[in-house]
C-alpha cells in the first residue's frame, strides 16, 4: 500500500492531484449541461479555437487566459453568425471556424520567438504546475462551478426546453452565451491540466455516464462529478507507476468507466435492458 | 526588383520544398473532391473523430514496423463500428457518442506513445511533417490516394445519390449500408493521407472547408467536385509553398488559406454569399414599399 501511495510524498505530485481533482469537477458539472443541450462538439471546437488567443495574449503581455476566453468566445459567436447568413449547416461551419482558428494560431506561433511549448498547451502538463496557476486554478474553477450550481435551475430550462424558456420570460439568449462563456472559461483553465486536445473528453464523458444511471438532474450532477474525481485521482496514480501521460490515463479510465456504465447501468444498460425485454416476452399478458 | 524576385523564388531551389509542395497539392486535390461528399452528407464531425481516433493505429504502426497506412485504417474502421454500436444500442446523443469514443481513442494513442517515445514523435502526428516526409511514406500517400480517386471516379454518382437522399438511394435498390461502409473507409483512408500533409489537428479542415466553399459556389453537383478539387489544390500548393517563409507551419498555411478562401465565398459569392442574399432581400423589400 505504502508503495502504491508513494507519489503522495512529491509536492508535485500532491499539486497535480490537487489541480486535477478541480478541473475534473468542474468540467463534470459542466458536461452534463452540454450533452443535454447537444453542444458536446462546442467543447471541442472551442477548446481548439482557443490557441490563437493564448499567442495572441503573448505577444501582447496579457495573462494567456484571458486571450484564450476572448478567442474561444470569438469562436463561439463567429460560428453562429456564419450559420445565420448562409447556407450551410451547422456542424461544418463549426468545423470551418475552429480548424482556421487553430490554423492561425500555429502559424502566428512559428513566427512568434517564445520560451512557451506547444506541447504543453495542446496535451497539458499538469506534473509541472506552479502556484500560482494552483491559485489560478482554485479561483477560476470556483468561479466556474459556483455560478454553474448556482444557475443551474435556469441553465437546466435553457438546455432541455428552450422555447418553455422563453415562455417564462427567462433572458435565453443571455443564458445561452452564458453557458458559452463558463464553457470557454473551463477550457481555459483546464488547458494546464490536461491540454486543448483531452479537454474534450472531459467536457463529454462524465455526463454521458451519469445520463446512463439517472434520470433525475441533480443526481446526475454528483454522479457526473464523483465519477470524473475518481477518474483523475485514478490516471494521475496510474500515469505515475506505469511512467506514461497523465492526460492520456485520465481520459482512458474515464471512456473505461464508459464502457462499465454502458452495460451495467441498473435501467438504461445493455445488460438490464436485455433483461427488460426477456421480462416482457415472458409476460405477453401484460401488454 | 529582382532582390524580390530571387526572395521568392528561394523555396524552390530546395529539393524537400519541390516535394512537400507537389505532394501537399495531390492529398489538398483529392481530399477536396471527397469534402464534397462530406459537406452535402453532414459530416464534418466525422471527420474530425476519425483524424484523432487514427493515431492509436499510427503508433502502433511505428512502433510495430508496419506501414502506418494499414494501422490507421483498421483504427479508423473500429473507432466508426465502435461509435454506430454506441448509437444503436443507448440513448446516449450521435455527437456525444463521437466525442467519447474519438477522445477515447486518441487517449489510447497517447498512452502508446507515452510508453514508446522513441519510435514515434508525437509532434509529427499533430501538426504533420510534409517537409521530412519519407519516400515510402510518399508512397503511401500516393496509392491511398490513387485508390480513394478510382473509387471516386467509378462510384460518384451512387455515392452522391446516397449522400442527397439515402431514402431515395435506397428505393432505387442501391445497397445504402455498402455505400455508407464505403465512404466511411475513403473517409478514414484521407484522413491517413492528410495527417501526413497537415496533422491530426487540422485534417477535418482539408476534408471540410473546400467542400463547404464550394457549395456556397454553386448548385450543381458536378461543379461543386470539381471547384472544391481545384481550391484543394490551389490551397494546398501556396499553403506549402508558404509555410517556407513561416518555419515550416505547412499544415497551419494550408488551412488559413483555405479558411480566407472560405470566407471570402461567404461574403461575396454570386448567389449564396451573405452581400448577395441581404442586397436580394433589400431589393425584395423596395417595390412593395411604393
Amino acid at each position: 500500500m505504502s508503495e502504491f501511495l508513494e507519489p503522495l510524498q512529491y509536492a508535485f505530485m500532491r499539486d497535480a492531484l490537487l489541480v486535477g481533482m478541480l478541473v475534473a469537477a468542474m468540467c463534470a458539472l459542466l458536461s452534463c449541461f452540454l450533452i443535454l443541450k447537444g453542444w458536446s462538439l462546442m467543447g471541442d471546437a472551442i477548446s481548439h479555437a482557443v490557441l490563437p488567443g493564448i499567442v495572441l495574449a503573448y505577444i501582447a503581455g496579457l495573462p494567456l487566459a484571458v486571450g484564450a476566453f476572448g478567442a474561444g468566445l470569438f469562436c463561439a459567436v463567429g460560428t453562429g453568425f456564419i450559420k445565420r447568413n448562409s447556407r450551410i449547416k451547422e456542424d461544418t461551419v463549426m468545423g470551418v471556424v475552429f480548424t482556421g482558428l487553430f490554423a492561425f494560431g500555429l502559424v502566428l506561433f512559428s513566427k512568434t520567438p517564445s520560451d512557451m511549448h506547444l506541447d504543453h498547451v495542446l496535451l497539458g502538463n499538469i506534473l509541472g504546475v506552479t502556484r500560482s496557476q494552483v491559485w489560478q486554478t482554485i479561483v477560476l474553477g470556483g468561479v466556474v462551478m459556483g455560478s454553474t450550481l448556482v444557475f443551474r435551475r435556469d441553465l437546466l430550462l435553457i438546455c432541455f426546453d428552450p422555447s418553455q424558456a422563453r415562455v417564462m420570460a427567462l433572458p435565453d439568449r443571455f443564458l445561452s452565451y452564458f453557458l458559452l462563456g463558463l464553457i470557454s472559461l473551463a477550457i481555459v483553465v483546464s488547458l494546464q491540466a490536461v491540454g486543448v486536445i483531452l479537454v474534450v473528453a472531459m467536457l463529454i464523458t462524465p455526463g454521458s455516464i451519469a445520463h446512463l444511471w439517472t434520470d433525475r438532474f441533480d443526481r446526475m450532477l454528483v454522479i457526473a462529478a464523483v465519477s470524473a474525481v475518481s477518474a483523475t485521482v485514478g490516471g494521475i496514480f496510474a500515469s505515475y507507476h506505469l511512467d506514461a501521460s497523465p492526460g492520456a490515463c485520465i481520459v482512458l479510465i474515464q471512456a473505461l468507466g464508459f464502457v462499465l456504465s454502458l452495460f451495467l447501468a441498473p435501467k438504461y444498460g445493455l445488460l438490464a435492458r436485455r433483461s427488460a425485454r426477456r421480462l416482457n416476452q415472458a409476460v405477453p399478458a401484460r401488454r | 526588383m529582382t532582390e524580390w524576385f530571387d526572395f521568392l523564388v528561394t523555396p524552390f531551389h530546395y529539393d524537400y520544398m519541390l516535394r512537400a509542395i507537389w505532394v501537399s497539392a495531390w492529398i489538398g486535390g483529392v481530399c477536396g473532391l471527397l469534402s464534397a461528399f462530406v459537406t452535402l452528407k453532414g459530416w464534418s464531425l466525422m471527420g474530425d473523430a476519425l483524424s484523432h481516433a487514427v493515431v492509436p493505429g499510427v503508433a502502433l504502426a511505428y512502433i510495430l514496423g508496419l506501414p502506418f497506412a494499414l494501422g490507421a485504417f483498421v483504427a479508423g474502421l473500429l473507432a466508426a463500428g465502435t461509435m454506430a454500436f454506441i448509437k444503436a444500442k443507448t440513448r446516449i446523443r450521435e455527437d456525444a457518442t463521437i466525442g467519447i469514443v474519438f477522445t477515447a481513442y486518441f487517449a489510447l494513442g497517447l498512452l502508446l506513445i507515452s510508453l514508446f517515445p522513441a519510435r514515434v514523435d508525437l509532434k509529427v502526428i499533430l501538426l504533420g511533417n510534409i517537409l521530412g516526409i519519407s519516400d515510402p511514406d510518399i508512397r503511401q500517400v500516393l496509392i491511398i490516394s490513387l485508390i480513394t480517386m478510382v473509387v471516386l471516379a467509378l462510384k460518384w454518382k451512387d455515392l452522391m445519390l446516397f449522400c442527397f437522399d439515402p431514402g431515395q438511394a435506397r428505393a432505387i435498390g442501391l445497397p445504402a449500408g455498402g455505400l455508407q461502409v464505403v465512404l466511411l473507409a475513403l473517409l478514414s483512408a484521407m484522413a491517413v493521407a492528410a495527417l501526413q500533409a497537415v496533422g491530426a489537428c487540422l485534417v477535418v479542415a482539408m476534408l471540410v472547408t473546400p467542400g463547404a466553399t464550394a457549395y456556397l459556389l454553386t448548385d450543381r453537383f458536378g461543379k461543386m467536385l470539381w471547384l472544391s478539387a481545384i481550391i484543394g489544390v490551389v490551397t494546398s500548393l501556396a499553403g506549402a509553398y508558404a509555410s517556407y517563409f513561416f518555419n515550416g507551419a505547412t499544415g497551419g498555411c494550408i488551412v488559413t488559406l483555405q479558411t480566407l478562401v472560405f470566407l471570402a465565398a461567404f461574403l461575396f459569392a454570386p448567389k449564396h454569399g451573405m452581400i448577395a442574399s441581404r442586397r436580394r432581400i433589400r431589393c425584395a423589400a423596395t417595390p412593395s414599399q411604393s
